[in-house]
C-alpha cells in the first residue's frame, strides 16, 4: 500500500466535498433548465451561461477589472481608515465610548442604501462615488473587528508588560497589534465580501457604461438574461480571488496559529 | 546585618468594591533579606497574591510604607528589579518560545546577538533547548511554564515574584518543577530573592527559607515558620522527620485565627 502524505490526504478531505456539491449543484440547475423547458430569458443554463462568457471574455474580464478596482481602491481606504480610528480608540477610551457602539449599529445597517445619495455628492457616473459606498462599507466592520482585537489582551498578558515597564509604544507595537491580526484579517475576509457587493450595487445607480454593475442592469433590462448572468459569473470570480488572496495572506501572517 | 531586600511597614491595603471597602492587607510589616526564599502562603482572600503584586508596584498600599532595595516600589518597578511568573505562563502565542523568552530583553533595548546568546542559555537551563523554535500552543503546560520563568530571568532580576506558578500543573510535574526551580536557584553565582505564593503547605515547606502563614478578612501576617532544611533540597527531603514537623507547623497556622 501506497502512503498518502497526511498534508495531501488533508487538502484533498478539504476540497473535495465542496467541489461535489457544487458540480451537483451546476448540474441540477442545468438538468432542470433544460428539463423543465425554461425560457432563456427567464433562467440561462449554466452551460449557456459559460458560452455567452467566452463570446467576449476579454470585453467582461475588462468591466470586472474596472469595478474589481473601485473595490479595492475603496476597501484599502475604508480598512485603513478602520485601523487608523481603532487605533485613536484604543489610545482616548473616550473616543471608543462614543464611536464604537455607534460603528457596530453602522456594521448592522444597509449602508448600501446610501449609495445613491453618494452619488448625487461625488457624481453618479464618476467612479469616486462607487470608491466611496466601498470605503464606507468597510470601514466600520474593520473599525469595530480591529479595536476589539487591540482591546483583546487579558489583563495579565498587559500586567506582564507593565512589569517591565514597557513603553506604551511597545504595548501597542508588541502586544496590541499582533493580538488583534486575527480580528484584522478575519474584518478583511468580511471586506473582500462586502466591497464586490458594494461596488456592484453601486453602479446599478449609475455609473460608466464599462462597468459590471451598469452592465449587468442594462443587460437585464433588455431581458438578455444570459449576457446578465456572465458577468454576474465574473463578479463572482473576482469576489472569490479577492477572498483568497486573503486567505493566502493569513495563512502566512498567522503561521503561529 | 544588610539592608533588607525589600521591607513591609504597616502595609495596608483597601480595595474600593460596590459591597463598601474590603480590607485585602492590615497592618503587614514584614523583613526579607537578599537572596532569602519566602512562600506566601494563606486561603483565598488572605491577600497572598496582593502582598505580592505591592512589591511589584502592579498595586498600590493604601497605608504603611514598602521599599524595595531601598526604594519605592514604583522606582524599583522602573528599574527592572524584579521578574515576574504568574498561575498561567501568559507566553505570547504569536511569538515562539525563544523570542518569548527575549521579549523584556527586546523591551529593555538589548541588542539581537547577545538576546539570542541570553536566550540559548536559558533554555538551556529550564531544559527547552529543543523547544526554542516551538510555538507556546505545542508545548505541555509544564513546559510552558518553564518557558515563563525562563523568561522572568532572561534579565537578570534581582527579585523573582512567583503567583502560584505550578497551581496549575499535576503534582508529578509539580515536584519535578519544585525541585528544577530550586536548582537553577541554587545554581546561579547570586540567589535571587523570591517571593513564591501558594496554596500548597508542602510545596511551601520544601522550596522556602521561611514560610508566612497569612490569615483572611482582614489578610494579616499569622506567623512565620523559619525552615531550617539542609539545602542543597532533594526528593528525600519530603520524607525527613523534620520537614513533616515543619509542615503540621504551617497546617496549626493556618488553623489559628
Amino acid at each position: 500500500m501506497v502512503a498518502i502524505p497526511q498534508s495531501t490526504f488533508k487538502i484533498q478531505h478539504a476540497f473535495i466535498p465542496p467541489l461535489i456539491a457544487f458540480i451537483l449543484a451546476v448540474g441540477s440547475w442545468e438538468v432542470l433548465v433544460r428539463g423543465l423547458g425554461i425560457p432563456l430569458y427567464l433562467l440561462p443554463a449554466p452551460s449557456q451561461v459559460v458560452a455567452t462568457f467566452l463570446e467576449r471574455p476579454a470585453y467582461l474580464l475588462g468591466i470586472g477589472v474596472a469595478t474589481f478596482s473601485n473595490a479595492l481602491v475603496g476597501s484599502l481606504i475604508g480598512c485603513s481608515l478602520g485601523c487608523l480610528v481603532a487605533a485613536v480608540c484604543v489610545r482616548w477610551p473616550l473616543v471608543a465610548d462614543g464611536l464604537v457602539p455607534l460603528a457596530v449599529a453602522a456594521s448592522a445597517v444597509p449602508i448600501i442604501a446610501l449609495s445613491p445619495l453618494l452619488g448625487i455628492w461625488l457624481g453618479s457616473i464618476s467612479p469616486a462615488s462607487k470608491v466611496a459606498v466601498v470605503v464606507v462599507m468597510t470601514f466600520f466592520p474593520t473599525l469595530v473587528n480591529v479595536y476589539r482585537g487591540l482591546i483583546s489582551p487579558r489583563a495579565d498578558t498587559l500586567m506582564l508588560m507593565h512589569s517591565y515597564a514597557a513603553s506604551q509604544r511597545d504595548i501597542f507595537l508588541k502586544l496590541r497589534t499582533p493580538a488583534a491580526l486575527p480580528f484584522l484579517f478575519n474584518a478583511l475576509r468580511i471586506c473582500a465580501t462586502l466591497s464586490m457587493i458594494g461596488a456592484v450595487v453601486a453602479e446599478f445607480f449609475g455609473g460608466p457604461q464599462n462597468a459590471l454593475g451598469v452592465y449587468i442592469k442594462t443587460e437585464a433590462g433588455i431581458l438578455h438574461t444570459s449576457e446578465a448572468w456572465s458577468a454576474i459569473l465574473v463578479a463572482c470570480l473576482f469576489g472569490l480571488l479577492f477572498y483568497l488572496a486573503i486567505v493566502l495572506v493569513e495563512r502566512r501572517a498567522l503561521r503561529w496559529k | 546585618m544588610s539592608a533588607p531586600m525589600i521591607e513591609f511597614d504597616r502595609v495596608s491595603k483597601i480595595y474600593q468594591s460596590g459591597g463598601g471597602p474590603v480590607n485585602a492587607l492590615h497592618d503587614v510589616s514584614l523583613s526579607i533579606a537578599a537572596g532569602e526564599f519566602i512562600a506566601l502562603i494563606g486561603p483565598s482572600g488572605c491577600g497572598k497574591s496582593t502582598l505580592m503584586r505591592l512589591v511589584g508596584d502592579l498595586e498600590q498600599p493604601s497605608a504603611g510604607g514598602l521599599r524595595v532595595r531601598g526604594k519605592t516600589a514604583h522606582q524599583a518597578r522602573l528599574d527592572r528589579d524584579y521578574g515576574i511568573v504568574f498561575q498561567s505562563p501568559v507566553l505570547y502565542e504569536w511569538r515562539s518560545i525563544r523570542k518569548n523568552v527575549e521579549l523584556p530583553l527586546e523591551i529593555m533595548g538589548q541588542p539581537g546577538p547577545q538576546r539570542h546568546a541570553r536566550a540559548s542559555e536559558l533554555l538551556r537551563l529550564v531544559g527547552l533547548s529543543d523547544f526554542g523554535d516551538a510555538y507556546p500552543h505545542q508545548l505541555s503546560g509544564g513546559m510552558q511554564q518553564r518557558a515563563a520563568i525562563a523568561r522572568a530571568l532572561s534579565f537578570e532580576p534581582a527579585i523573582l515574584l512567583m503567583d502560584e506558578p505550578f497551581g496549575a500543573l499535576d503534582e508529578i510535574t509539580r515536584e519535578r518543577m519544585q525541585l528544577e526551580l530550586l536548582s537553577i536557584w541554587d545554581g546561579g553565582p547570586q540567589r535571587t530573592t523570591v517571593i513564591f505564593v501558594t496554596h500548597s503547605i508542602p510545596e511551601a515547606v520544601f522550596l522556602a527559607d521561611r514560610v508566612v502563614v497569612m490569615s483572611p478578612r482582614p489578610g494579616r501576617v499569622e506567623r512565620l515558620v523559619t525552615v531550617d532544611l539542609p539545602r542543597p533540597r532533594s526528593f528525600e527531603t519530603r520524607e525527613d522527620p523534620r520537614f513533616f514537623a515543619l509542615v503540621t507547623e504551617v497546617r496549626e497556622g493556618l488553623r489559628e485565627h
